[in-house]
C-alpha cells in the first residue's frame, strides 16, 4: 500500500515539535457557566500538564463556529503576555490546521510555545445546525440561492447526501456503520469524563429515531458544553517538559476537495478530502496507514468515521462499511478508533477531545479507571469490560482525521517520545 | 409566528437563472472558450477562467444524483415540508444542482430514476427548480 512513501528523509518540520500538554473541562449539559471560565480553565489544566508555568506561554490560538471566547480574555485572566495570538473561523478540522500555524509561527520566530484551545457551550448556548433558530426569512445570495432555499441548512442534511450516495456506489449498509456507535459506546465505558457511558448496541443505532436519512438518532454525535486546550512546542523546550512529547510527525490543516464553494459538482460526492490530504499526511509522515496503532477518525456521524478512514487508505476505496464493522476498530482490536468515546459518546468539542486522547495513549497514561501505584501512576489492566481499562498496549504511531465537511478535512500523526 | 421561507435574492451574475425560471425555462452557463457547462452562475469559467459564459437553455432534465429525507426540519420555516426530500440532481448536461423532489413518495425515491423539471413559483418574482419523476 505504501510502496510510494519516500520514509527515509526528512520532511519539513517532521519529528521537530510537540503536543506537550493537554488539559479540558468536564463534558456537561448545562455548564451553568461561561465559555471565558471554561476556556480559561481548560488552557490553565493544559499548561499545568506540560508542567509550565503561565509565563512560559507567549503564543494563544483558537477557534470557533458558534460561542467561544477571545484569546486576549482568556491571556487576560491568566497573566500570560502574548507575543502571538489568533481567533479563527472553523469547526472541525481546525484543531489539526491549528497545530500547524502555530508550529509555523513558532518556527518563523514569533513567538515561543502555543497553546491552542476550544470553548464552547455547544448545547446551552449555541447548537451546531442551528436547530431552532428562528433565521430562516432572511433574503439568499451566492451559493446560499442553490441549497438553502430549498430547506437544506444542517451539516446533518448536506452530509447525508455523501452517505446515501456512498451506500448506493458500494453497497454500504446502516448496519456496518451503527458498528462504530457501538464501538465509540463501549469505549466511552471505560472513560469517566465521557457525557454517554452506557454502552449501546447495532441494534440500538438502528431501532432509534430516523432523523435525516441514512442518520438515526444513534448516528449522530452529542452535544455538550466544555473546553479543551493543547499545549504546542518545538522539541527543544518539549524535552524539559513533564511528560514524554507527543511527537508531531506530520500535519494536514483544511485540505479540501476541487470545487470547494460547491464540492459535489466535481468528482463523486462520495470521495471525501482525506483522498487529497493523504498525499500530503503520509509522506511527509515517513509512515503510513499500517504503521498506525490507532485512529482518531472525527465521529460528527458515524459515517465521517468510516468515510475519512477509507478515504485515508486505512481500507479499500468503498470498503470502509466492512472495516469499521469488522472489530479492528474496537479496544483490543488491530487498530482502535477513538478510544475516549470521541463526538459520538465522550462530548463535542469539534476534533480535539481526539487529539487529546491520542496523546494521553502515547503517553501511557489514559485517564481511566484502573489502580494507581503509590507514585500515582496508573497500572493498567488491559480488561477492556465495562469500566475497566482504555489504554492501547504500548502505542507507537497515531493518526487523527478531522472532518469539517465531505470536502475539508485536516489530519495529524503523532508519535511516542523524540524521534 | 408567521415564518417566512429564505428566497433568493437575484444578484447581476444570477438573474439570468432566476429569470429564465420565471417562464418555465432552464437556463445554465456554457464556456464557450472550453466547451463546458458550469453550475452554479459565477463570471468566470472554473476550467479555463474564460469569462465567455453563455447563457444557453437546456431541457432541465436529469438523473437523481444522491437524495436524503429530513425528518426534522433545522429550520421551522420547512417544518410543513416534512419529511423533506432534499435532493442533488444531475443534469444531462452533467451539473448538479440542489433541489427537493415533489410528486413522488418516500418509498418510490431511487438513485438514479430520470427527473423533469416542476416549476414552483413561490412569490410574485422567484420560481424555485424542483424536480418531478419523468
Ligand atoms: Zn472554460
Amino acid at each position: 500500500m505504501n510502496a510510494e512513501i519516500d520514509a527515509t528523509s526528512e520532511k519539513f518540520l517532521r519529528g521537530k515539535y510537540a503536543i506537550v500538554g493537554v488539559g479540558e473541562t468536564p463534558y456537561t449539559r448545562g455548564s451553568g457557566t461561561t465559555t471565558r471560565a471554561l476556556g480559561t480553565y481548560a488552557v490553565r489544566r493544559a499548561i499545568e500538564d506540560a508542567g509550565l508555568r503561565m509565563d512560559d506561554i507567549d503564543g494563544m490560538l483558537s477557534y470557533s463556529g458558534n460561542d467561544s471566547i477571545p484569546s486576549t480574555a482568556v491571556a487576560g485572566d491568566l497573566g500570560i503576555r502574548l507575543n502571538f495570538y489568533m481567533d479563527v473561523m472553523g469547526g472541525g478540522s481546525s484543531t489539526e490546521a491549528l497545530i500547524g500555524i502555530a508550529m509555523g509561527v513558532i518556527e518563523a520566530g514569533m513567538c515561543k510555545t502555543v497553546v491552542i484551545f476550544r470553548s464552547m457551550n455547544g448545547y446551552s448556548q449555541i447548537r451546531i445546525g442551528g436547530t431552532g433558530r428562528g433565521s430562516g426569512a432572511s433574503n439568499l445570495s451566492g451559493d446560499g440561492l442553490f441549497g438553502r432555499a430549498y430547506g437544506q441548512s444542517s451539516a446533518a442534511q448536506a452530509f447525508a447526501q455523501t452517505f446515501m450516495r456512498h451506500m448506493y456506489d458500494y453497497g454500504t449498509t446502516p448496519e456496518q456503520i451503527a458498528h462504530v456507535k457501538a464501538i465509540h459506546s463501549e469505549h466511552a465505558s471505560n472513560n469517566p469524563k465521557a457525557y454517554y457511558k452506557h454502552r449501546v448496541t447495532v441494534d440500538d443505532v438502528l431501532s432509534s429515531r430516523m432523523i435525516v436519512k441514512p442518520l438515526h438518532l444513534l448516528d449522530c454525535c452529542v452535544e455538550t458544553d466544555n473546553a479543551t486546550a493543547i499545549v504546542v512546542t518545538r522539541m527543544d523546550r518539549a524535552r524539559d517538559c513533564k511528560h514524554m512529547p507527543a511527537t508531531i510527525l506530520s500535519v494536514v490543516g483544511r485540505c479540501c476537495k476541487p470545487r470547494i464553494d460547491n464540492h459535489y459538482q466535481a468528482g463523486p460526492i462520495s470521495t471525501v478530502a482525506g483522498h487529497y490530504a493523504k498525499e500530503i499526511l503520509w509522506p511527509n509522515a515517513g509512515v503510513g496507514p499500517d504503521d498506525v496503532d490507532l485512529t482518531g477518525s472525527y465521529d460528527a456521524f458515524t459515517f465521517t468515521t468510516m468515510l475519512q478512514l477509507e478515504d485515508y487508505g486505512f481500507c479499500e476505496k468503498g470498503d470502509g462499511g466492512e472495516y469499521v464493522s469488522s472489530g479492528i476498530m474496537r479496544l483490543g482490536g488491530a487498530r482502535p478508533n477513538n478510544t475516549s468515546g470521541g463526538h459520538l459518546c465522550e462530548g463535542y468539542t469539534h476534533g480535539m477531545n481526539m487529539v487529546i486522547e491520542n496523546v494521553r495513549q502515547l503517553r501511557g497514561e489514559i485517564d481511566d479507571s484502573c489502580p494507581t501505584d503509590t507514585n500515582g501512576k496508573r497500572q493498567h489492566t488491559y480488561d477492556y469490560s465495562t469500566g475497566g481499562c482504555r489504554q492501547v498496549r504500548d502505542p507507537e504511531i497515531t493518526a487523527n482525521l478531522g472532518w469539517a465537511m465531505p470536502g475539508t478535512g485536516s489530519a495529524l500523526v503523532m508519535a511516542k517520545g523524540e524521534r | 409566528m408567521d415564518l417566512v421561507k429564505p428566497i433568493p435574492r437575484p444578484s447581476t451574475t444570477t438573474r439570468p437563472f432566476w429569470d429564465g425560471l420565471n417562464e418555465r425555462k432552464v437556463q445554465i452557463q456554457r464556456c464557450d472558450a472550453c466547451d463546458s457547462w458550469v453550475f452554479y452562475p459565477r463570471t468566470r469559467c472554473p476550467s479555463c477562467l474564460s469569462d465567455l459564459l453563455i447563457w444557453r437553455e437546456v431541457s432541465g432534465q436529469g438523473v437523481l444524483y444522491t437524495y436524503t429525507l429530513a425528518r426534522q426540519p433545522t429550520a421551522p420555516h420547512f417544518a410543513d415540508e416534512t419529511p423533506q426530500q432534499l435532493a442533488v440532481v444531475e443534469l444531462d448536461e452533467g451539473v448538479r444542482m440542489t433541489s427537493t423532489l415533489v410528486n413522488v413518495e418516500p418509498s418510490d425515491i431511487v438513485i438514479g430514476m430520470r427527473l423533469q423539471p416542476y416549476f414552483d413559483q413561490v412569490t410574485d418574482d422567484v420560481t424555485l427548480l424542483r424536480y418531478q419523476p419523468g
